[in-house]
C-alpha cells in the first residue's frame, strides 16, 4: 500500500518510557544550542509542524527537535549526542523525497541539512567536485558549466533536490538510461556514522581498497548515517545535445518504437514517454504545446560527439516513422530543449491542476514487457473507474503512474491505494522492482517482504546493524521488520520499533 | 473541495476553525491551500529561503502555517514572523508546477495578520509612520524639501559615516540610504495631446514615491505616450493605488484607495490606464478582486481593471511609430518582480529596448530572485534587504553593463544603493526614460541617477 | 577462528554428504602456499548453501575460486580447510536480449560469457584482463581495463545477485532491472571483497549494445610531462573516448593509446578528432596495440617467478608525479594503466631485490596517496609478501571489521586475505 492518508498517532508506552524519551530529547537540545546558533535549533511547535512531511505529504509526524547545522562539526556533534542518549535522528535534505523517507520521528531528532550548502571545489583537471550535502543537485551543474563540465543525475525536481537526498536515494532522473544513477557518480563522501564518529568513505581516486562501503551507504535512505560532505564525478558536456519530441498515437506505437531503438544497439541519452492524460496535465501547467492529440509522446535525447549523434539521429528518425510516429519535432535551441523538458520534469506537480490529488508511483518492469503491463494499468483503471496517467523512463522500463482521484470523495482514497498497490504487485510480478529512484522510505516498506524473502531481508540487515547497532538512524524506513542485532549493551528498549514510531497503524 | 462537507478532512472546511489564527473575513482559501502538493519546487525561487534555508521562510512553509491556522493553531508571533518575512515577490507563483495562487494567499493572510495580531509598539509605530508619508503624494513632496536640504549640506552623508540612525532605528537609516538624489520637481498638466494621428486616449498614473521622487520618469511616460500617437489624461485628483497597503495587510485602507483611484480616472474616459510603477500596475489589475464583496463597485472595479496596463505593455499594443535615435549603450534589464513574477510583463520591456539601434541588452544572472526592495520590505526588514540587494547588485555589475535599467520606482533605489555600496558606479534609468532619450535623440545622463 | 588446516574425519563427511564432488586437497589446490584439506566441487546454489552449513557446523575455513586464476592475489589466507571450486556453476543462465541483461552462474568463464551475449550483438562491458577468469572470480577481485573509462567497473554493470553466507543462508538482492533502489546494494558491498563477505553463485548484469566499430589512435611519449599533456588533451575533448591508456615499459619510450568505439561514421569523425589533438606522431588503427587491455605481468606466473604486480590508484592530475616516480625506482618498473580513469598498473620483474621492491612500493604509495589515491600489491613472490603492506592505510577499516564481523562472524571466509587482515 503506498500512503494512508492523516497523521500517524504517537505511540502511547508506558511513562516511564515516556520520561526516558524526553529526558534524551532534553539532553540532545541542550547539546544543540550549545553547538548551533540558537536559529538552527527549533522547539517551536508552529514551527515543527512546517518539517512534518516531505515531498510525500501522505504521512506526516511532528518531529520532536528540528536542528539545522552549519558546519559538519555541529552535525556530527548532535548525532553524537543522539548515540550517547540513544535518541533517533531522521536526515532531511530539501525535503523532496517521495517515499517519506525524510518522515521525522516524534521522540526523535530532524537533521536538516539545507544551511550545509558549501560548493567547496570544483577541480576540473580531475573531474571531480566537492560539495556540502545540502546543496542542490542543479547548482552543481551550474557551477562546472564554466569549465565545460556538469553533474550527469538529473532527477526531476533537481532544481531544488539535495545531493545529501540523492545519495541517500540513489536518485536517478530522464538521463540515467546513458549515465547511470547517483551511486555511479558518487566516489567520495565524508560519513557521519550513527555512532557520531566521522569515516571517509572512498575519495577521489576510484577503486579505495577494502569494502565498498561507499556502495552500500549510497541508496541507504539515511539509515546508514548522514554524509557532510560529497566527493562526485563531473561529466564533460556533450558536443552537441540534440533533442526529439515525437508524437504517436498510442503507448503501444511509441513502446514499439523505443524498443526498436534499443534493439538497434543506439543508447539514447533519455526515452521518456508520456501519455495522453500526462500530456493534458503538463500542457496545463507549463503549456509546452505538445503535438495535439497525441496518444503519447516521446522525449529523445541524443547526445556526444556531434559526428555520432548525427548518426544516432538518422537512425532514430527512420525507426519511429516506422513506428508510426506523426509528428517529430527537433529543439532548435536551448530555449526549445528547455521547454520541452519542462513539460516533463513538471509532470508529477502538474497533474494537480487536472485532479485534486494522486498517488505517484515508482516501479520498475524489463522494458520489454511494457506493453503488456501498459495494458494491464490500463485495465485496472477501467474496471476501478480510477484515472491513471502515466510518465515514464521508457528505455529503463522504470514507470511513474499516476494514479488521481478526489479525496473528498468518499471511498476514493482507498479506491486509489488499491489501485497502485495492484500495480506494484504488476511490477514485482514481471521481475522488476518496487521502487526504482523513489526509493522505499515509509511508504513501501510493506511491500519489500513481496519483492525479497526474510533471508534476503536479514542478509541486508546485517550491514544496518554493522553500521548501527543500537537502531537509531532513520529507523521504521525501508525494513518493515528490523533486526535485532545481537546482544546490545544497557538495557533493552521493549516496544517494538515501529510501535514506538507511532507507524504500526499505517500498515 | 471547498465545499463544506461534515466528512471531509480538516483543511477541506470551507470556514477556518474556531480558535484558530483565522476568523471568517476573507481568510487564506482553503482550497487555495489545498492546491500545494508539497513539491518543493518554490524553496530555490524563494529569497528568503536563499538567505536562511529554513522551511518556515519558504512558500511551501508558508503555505503551511496557513493551512495550520486553519486547523485551529493561534496566530503566534512565530507564525506572523515568518509571513512578515515574505517580500511578495511572487517568483514562487511563477515557478509553480500545480498554480498554486500564493499571491492571493499572502495577500488574505496579511490582512487577517493586520487585523488580529497584536504586533509591538516599535513595529505598530514605524508601520504607521510609513503609511502616514508613501502613500501620500502631497506629503511625499513636501519631505522632498528637507531631504534636499539634507543633501545639499551633505548632513545625509554624515548622518551615514556617524552610523547615528542606525543606532536610533535600522529601519530608518534604510529609509534614508534609499532615499534618491534630488533635483527640480516638474508637474504635469491635465491634458497632454498626441503629437501627429492619434491612435489612442490614455490616462497616466502618476503615483506616490513616482511622482515625488522620479518626477523626470513621469515626464518621461507622458512623452513617449505622446510620441506614439496617445492624448495622454493625467487626472489631478488621483492619489495612491493602495499597492502598499495591499501587499501589507491594511485591507480597509486599501479598499478607500482603490475606490478613490477609479473614480478619478472614471470620468476621463480613456481607453486605457497606463501605470509606469511595477507594484502599482500589478495591485490594478487585482481591483475587481479586491473589490468584489463591494456592489456599488464590483463592476466598477473590473471595467478598470481591464484598461490598466504597464506602460511597455500598451506601447507593444500600440506598435512603435516614433522613429528611434540610436544609444550606443549596454544595458543591464533588471525584471521587478511585480513586472515580470505579478504581471507577466517580461518579453515587452526587452523588445522595446532591444528595438533602439545601438542598445545591447545584457541578461542578469538569477533573474527571477528579487533585489530585497520588496515595496517596504527594505524598511521593515533591513537585514536581508541589504544581502539580497548586494546579491543583485553583484550579478547585475558581473554583466558589465553601463546602464541599470528597470521598471519600479522601489526596485530603483533599492539597487542604487547596492550598487553604490559595491563601488561600481553604473548609470539608472527606468525604461521609459531610455525610450524617451531614444525618441527625442537625446544622451543619458549619466550615474548617479537624478530626480529629473 | 580455526587453528587448525586439517579437517577431521566428522567434518569431511559433512563436507562430502553436502557436495556430490569432493576429494582431496592436491599440491596443485594449495592457495598461494597455504595448504588445502578438501576441494568441493558444488553444481548448484543449493549445493554450495550445504557445503557451507558443513562449514560453518565444523569450524572450516573455506576459500571461494572460480577458475583458480587470481588465488594468489591479496594475501595468503590465514588457513584453508576447503577450498570451494565454484567452475561447475558454468551457465549462462538467461540473455534477454530486449532487455540488455544476463543472469550467469559465478563460475562461467567471462569469455563464454561474451560469446554468448556477441550473439545477440551484446557485451558485458568488461575487460578480461586476465585470460580464463571466472564472472565469479572476476567480481571478488574487481578487475578492470581500459574501457572502465566510459563504461564503468563491474559494480556499475552487477545489477543483482545470488549468495551463500558463510552459515549457508541463501540470499539475493538487486533484481532483473537496472533500476532498482529497494533495498541495500549488497551486490556492491560484496564486489571486489575477495570472498570474505559471502559466496557469489549468481550475477546479473547490465549489458551494453557490441559497438559496430572500434579505432585505436596512439602516439609516442617519453616523459611525464609529456604524456600527461596527451592524456589530458583527450580526457577533456569531447570525442568520448573509451579508454585512454598509457603503456610505458620499463625501458625506453612510452604510448598513449586512445580506444573510440560507436557507429561507422561516428567513429572515423572522432578518430580524426584525436588525431589533430595528439599532434604528428600519432596513428590511427583499426587493432589494438600490443598488450591492450592486459596486465603489465604474466598473469599465468606462479612461486617465486611472479612479478610484484601493483594497483595504482590516484586523481587524474597526479598522472605525471606517479610516472616520474616509477621512473626513478632503483628497480625497473613497468606500467600500464588509464589516464582517464586514474587507475594503473605497475610491475616489478621477478628476481628484484626485496628490498628494493619494499622501497619502490612505499615510494610508490607515497606518490599515490599524495594524489588521494592508494597502492595495492595485487601479487607478488611469498618473500616479497612478507615483507611489504599489501593493502595500504585503509580509513574506514573499523567499519569494515564491523561489517565483516556481521556477515561472517566466525571469520572463516577467506580469512586473512583481505584489508587490516579479515
Amino acid at each position: 500500500m503506498s500512503g494512508t492518508h492523516g497523521t500517524p498517532k504517537t505511540a502511547s508506552g508506558d511513562t516511564g518510557q515516556d520520561r526516558e524519551r524526553d529526558a534524551a530529547l532534553a539532553a540532545v537540545t541542550r547539546t544543540a544550542r550549545e553547538l548551533i546558533p540558537e536559529a538552527g535549533v527549533i522547539t517551536d511547535h508552529m514551527r515543527l509542524r512546517t518539517y512534518e512531511c516531505d515531498g510525500l505529504a501522505h504521512y506526516k509526524v511532528t518531529p520532536g527537535l528540528v536542528v539545522i547545522p552549519e558546519t559538519p562539526e555541529q552535525l556530527a556533534g548532535v548525532i553524537g549526542a543522539c548515540a550517547e542518549h540513544r535518541l533517533p535522528y531522521v536526515a532531511r535534505g530539501s525535503g523532496t523525497g517521495l517515499s517519506g523517507g525524510a518522515l521525522p520521528r516524534a521522540d526523535g531528532v530532524l537533521v536538516v541539512t539545507s544551511r550545509l550548502r558549501a560548493i567547496r571545489e570544483i577541480r576540473r583537471e580531475d573531474q571531480r567536485a566537492v560539495v556540502e550535502p545540502g546543496v542542490i543537485n542543479l547548482d552543481v551543474t551550474k557551477a562546472a558549466t564554466p569549465y565545460g563540465y556538469y553533474y550527469a543525475p538529473d532527477p526531476s525536481s533537481q532544481q531544488i533536490c539535495s545531493i545529501g537526498g540523492n545519495l541517500a536515494e540513489n536518485s536517478g532522473g530522464a538521463h540515467c538510461l546513458k549515465y547511470g544513477f547517483t551511486s555511479n557518480h558518487v566516489v567520495g563522501a565524508e560519513l557521519v556514522a550513527p555512532d557520531g564518529s566521522v569515516v571517509q568513505l572512498g575519495g577521489t581516486a576510484p577503486d579505495s581498497p577494502g569494502y565498498d562501503l561507499l556502495g552500500a551507504v549510497v541508496g541507504s535512505e539515511g539509515t546508514l548515517g548522514i554524509a557532510t560532505a560529497v566527493t562526485v564525478r563531473l561529466v564533460r558536456l556533450p558536443e552537441e545535445v540534440r533533442t526529439l519530441l515525437v508524437g504517436f498515437k498510442t503507448t503501444d506505437q511509441a513502446g514499439a518504437a523505443t524498443s526498436a531503438i534499443i534493439s538497434a544497439g543506439i543508447v539514447p541519452a533519455a526515452i521518456e514517454m508520456m501519455d495522453a492524460l500526462a500530456i493534458e496535465a503538463a500542457e496545463a501547467a507549463v503549456h509546452c504545446n505538445y503535438p495535439a492529440d497525441a496518444g503519447a509522446v516521446l522525449v529523445i535525447e541524443l547526445d556526444g560527439a556531434a559526428v555520432e549523434v548525427e548518426g544516432e539521429y538518422t537512425k532514430v528518425e527512420r525507426l519511429c516513422n516506422e513506428h508510426n510516429a506523426f509528428e517529430i519535432r527537433v529543439a532548435r535551441d536551448p530555449v526549445d530543449r528547455a521547454l520541452i523538458w519542462k513539460g516533463r520534469k513538471s509532470a508529477f506537480a502538474a497533474v494537480g491542476r487536472i485532479s485534486p490529488d494522486y498517488i505517484v508511483q515508482d516501479g520498475v518492469i524489463p522494458r520489454t514487457a511494457l506493453p503488456e503491463v501498459l495494458k494491464a494499468i490500463a485495465d485496472l483503471s477501467t474496471e476501478s473507474g480510477v484515472r491513471v496517467a502515466n510518465v515514464f523512463h521508457a528505455g529503463d522500463g522504470n514507470l511513474h503512474p499516476l494514479v488521481l482521484f478526489d479525496d473528498s470523495v468518499e471511498g476514493a482514497g482507498e479506491a486509489a491505494e488499491k489501485v497502485s498497490g495492484a500495480i506494484l504487485d504488476l511490477c514485482i510480478g514481471h521481475g522488476g522492482s518496487i521502487t526504482g529512484e523513489h526509493g522505499v522510505g515509509i511508504d513501501k516498506a510493506a511491500y519489500m517482504p513481496r519483492m525479497f524473502t526474510d533471508e534476503d531481508l536479514d542478509t541486508m540487515q546485517l550491514i544496518r546493524c554493522a553500521f548501527d547497532p543500537v537502531g537509531i538512524s532513520n529507523p521504521g524506513k525501508i525494513f518493515p521488520t528490523p533486526r535485532l542485532c545481537g546482544e546490545v549493551p544497557g538495557r533493552h528498549k521493549g516496544a517494538h520499533p515501529l510501535q514506538e514510531a507511532g507507524l504500526a497503524e499505517v500498515f | 473541495m471547498t465545499a463544506e462537507k461534515e466528512t471531509a478532512p480538516l483543511v477541506d472546511l470551507g470556514v477556518p476553525i474556531p480558535g484558530g489564527a483565522f476568523d471568517e473575513h476573507r481568510p487564506p482559501d482553503a482550497a487555495l491551500v489545498g492546491d500545494c502538493v508539497h513539491c518543493g519546487f518554490c524553496l530555490p525561487t524563494c529569497p528568503t529561503y536563499l538567505l536562511w534555508g529554513e522551511e518556515m521562510d519558504s512558500p511551501r512553509g508558508r503555505i503551511y502555517l496557513m493551512k495550520e491556522g486553519l486547523e485551529g493553531e493561534p496566530m503566534s508571533d512565530s507564525m506572523v514572523s515568518h509571513w512578515d518575512a515574505c517580500l511578495g515577490c511572487m517568483a514562487c507563483v511563477t515557478a509553480c508546477p500545480s498554480g498554486v495562487q500564493y499571491d492571493r494567499l499572502i495577500e488574505s493572510t496579511r490582512a487577517q495578520v493586520e487585523r488580529r495580531h497584536q504586533r509591538t509598539a516599535k513595529d505598530k509605530a514605524l508601520r504607521a509612520l510609513i503609511f502616514s508619508i508613501f502613500p501620500h503624494p502631497r506629503r511625499l513632496r513636501l519631505l522632498r524639501g528637507p531631504l534636499r536640504g539634507m543633501q545639499r549640506t551633505g548632513l545625509d552623508r554624515l548622518l551615514r559615516r556617524t552610523g547615528l540612525l542606525d543606532r536610533v532605528s535600522p529601519q530608518l537609516a534604510a529609509m534614508e540610504r534609499l532615499a534618491p538624489r534630488l533635483g527640480r520637481a516638474e508637474r504635469l498638466p491635465e491634458h497632454l495631446p498626441a503629437s501627429g494621428p492619434r491612435r489612442a486616449v490614455v490616462g497616466l498614473l502618476t503615483g506616490c514615491v513616482q511622482g515625488a521622487f522620479f518626477p523626470g520618469v513621469n515626464a518621461a511616460t507622458a512623452r513617449v505616450l505622446q510620441a506614439e500617437g496617445c492624448d495622454v489624461v493625467v487626472p489631478p485628483r488621483q492619489g495612491c493605488c493602495g499597492a502598499l497597503s495591499v501587499h501589507n495587510g491594511r485591507e480597509a485602507e486599501a479598499l478607500t484607495y482603490a475606490r478613490a483611484l477609479i473614480e478619478a480616472f472614471e470620468s476621463s474616459g480613456v481607453e486605457r490606464v497606463v501605470v509606469n510603477a511595477a507594484g502599482c500596475g500589478s495591485t490594478m489589475k487585482e481591483y475587481a478582486d479586491l473589490l468584489a464583496d463591494d456592489p456599488a463597485y464590483a463592476e466598477r472595479a473590473r471595467a478598470f481593471q481591464e484598461k490598466v496596463r504597464d506602460v511597455t505593455e500598451v506601447l507593444v499594443e500600440l506598435g512603435p511609430v516614433a522613429p528611434r535615435h540610436p544609444l550606443e549603450v549596454t544595458v543591464a534589464y533588471h525584471d521587478a518582480c511585480h513586472l515580470a513574477h505579478a504581471q507577466g510583463v517580461r518579453s515587452q520591456p526587452r523588445e522595446l529596448l532591444g528595438a533602439i539601434p545601438g542598445l545591447e541588452l545584457r541578461e542578469i544572472a538569477e533573474p527571477e530572485l528579487c533585489c530585497g526592495s520588496a515595496g517596504i520590505y527594505n524598511i521593515l526588514n533591513p537585514e536581508p534587504a541589504r544581502e539580497l540587494g548586494d546579491r543583485k547588485a553583484g550579478n547585475i555589475v558581473a554583466t558589465g553593463a553601463r546602464l541599470l535599467v528597470t521598471a519600479n520606482p522601489g526596485c530603483l533605489m533599492q539597487v542604487t544603493a547596492a550598487i553604490e555600496r559595491s563601488g561600481h558606479p553604473m548609470g539608472m534609468a527606468h525604461t521609459i526614460e531610455v525610450l524617451d532619450a531614444s525618441i527625442r535623440g537625446t544622451s543619458l545622463s549619466g550615474p548617479p541617477h537624478k530626480g529629473d | 577462528m580455526p587453528t587448525t588446516s586439517t579437517v577431521d574425519g566428522t567434518a569431511r563427511a559433512a563436507v562430502v554428504s553436502a557436495c556430490e564432488d569432493v576429494h582431496d586437497a592436491g599440491e596443485a589446490d594449495h592457495v598461494d602456499g597455504v595448504p588445502v584439506a578438501l576441494v568441493a566441487r558444488p553444481t548448484s546454489t543449493a549445493q554450495v548453501s550445504e557445503v557451507m552449513r558443513a562449514g560453518s557446523a565444523h569450524g572450516l575455513t573455506v576459500v571461494a575460486a572460480g577458475r583458480r586464476t587470481k588465488l594468489t592475489w591479496g594475501r595468503p589466507p590465514t588457513s584453508a580447510d576447503v577450498l570451494l571450486d565454484l567452475s561447475g556453476l558454468d551457465q549462462v543462465v538467461e540473455h534477454a536480449a530486449g532487455d540488455l541483461i544476463v543472469v550467469t552462474q559465478a563460475g562461467a568463464r567471462l569469455s563464454h560469457l561474451q560469446e554468448a551475449l556477441a550473439k545477440e550483438g551484446q557485451l558485458l562491458a568488461v575487460d578480461e584482463t586476465v585470460p580464463g577468469s571466472s564472472v565469479g572470480g572476476t567480481l571478488a577481485a574487481a578487475t578492470s581495463g581500459p574501457g572502465r573509462v566510459q563504461a564503468g567497473t563491474l559494480r556499475d554493470l552487477l545489477i543483482g545477485l545470488t549468495v551463500v553466507r558463510a552459515d549457508g543462508v541463501v540470499a539475493k538482492a538487486g533484481g532483473r532491472v537496472v533500476k532498482n533502489v529497494a533495498g541495500y546494494d549488497v551486490g556492491k558491498l560484496v564486489t571486489g571483497s575477495f570472498g570474505t563477505l559471502a559466496v557469489v553463485t549468481e550475477a546479473l548484469f547490465r549489458l551494453h549494445p557490441l559497438p559496430a566499430t572500434r579505432r585505436w589512435v596512439t602516439v609516442p611519449f617519453d616523459n611525464p610531462a609529456e604524456a600527461y599533456r596527451l592524456a589530458q588533451s583527450v580526457v577533456h575533448a569531447q570525442c568520448v573516448a573509451q579508454a585512454v591508456e598509457v603503456d610505458w615499459p620499463a625501458e625506453g619510450p612510452g604510448t598513449l593509446g586512445v580506444l573510440l568505439a560507436g557507429i561507422e561514421d561516428g567513429v572515423a569523425g572522432r578518430a580524426s578528432a584525436v588525431l589533430d589533438l595528439l599532434g604528428g606522431d600519432a596513428r590511427e588503427d583499426g587493432s589494438a596495440p600490443d598488450g591492450w587491455a592486459a596486465y603489465p605481468w604474466d598473469v599465468s606466473a606462479t612461486g617465486d617467478d611472479r612479478s610484484t604486480a601493483l594497483k595504482l590508484t590516484f586523481a587524474l592530475s597526479g598522472l605525471p608525479d606517479v610516472l616520474e616516480a616509477t621512473r626513478h625506482t632503483q628497480a625497473p618498473v613497468a606500467l600500464r594503466g588509464s589516464a582517464g580513469a586514474g587507475v594503473v598498473y605497475a610491475a616489478l620483474p621477478s628476481g628484484t631485490d626485496v628490498a628494493e621492491i619494499a622501497a619502490a612500493v612505499d615510494a610508490l604509495r607515497t606518490v599515490c596517496m599524495r594524489h588521494e589515491g592508494s597502492l595495492v600489491v595485487l601479487d607478488a613472490s611469498a618473500a616479497v609478501k612478507d615483507a611489504i603492506d599489501t593493502w595500504g592505510p585503509i580509513p574506514a577499516i573499523d567499519l569494515m571489521r564491523r561489517v565483516k564481523d556481521q556477515f561472517d562472524p566466525d571469520h572463516r571466509l577467506a580469512p586473512g586475505r583481505f584489508v587490516g587482515g579479515i
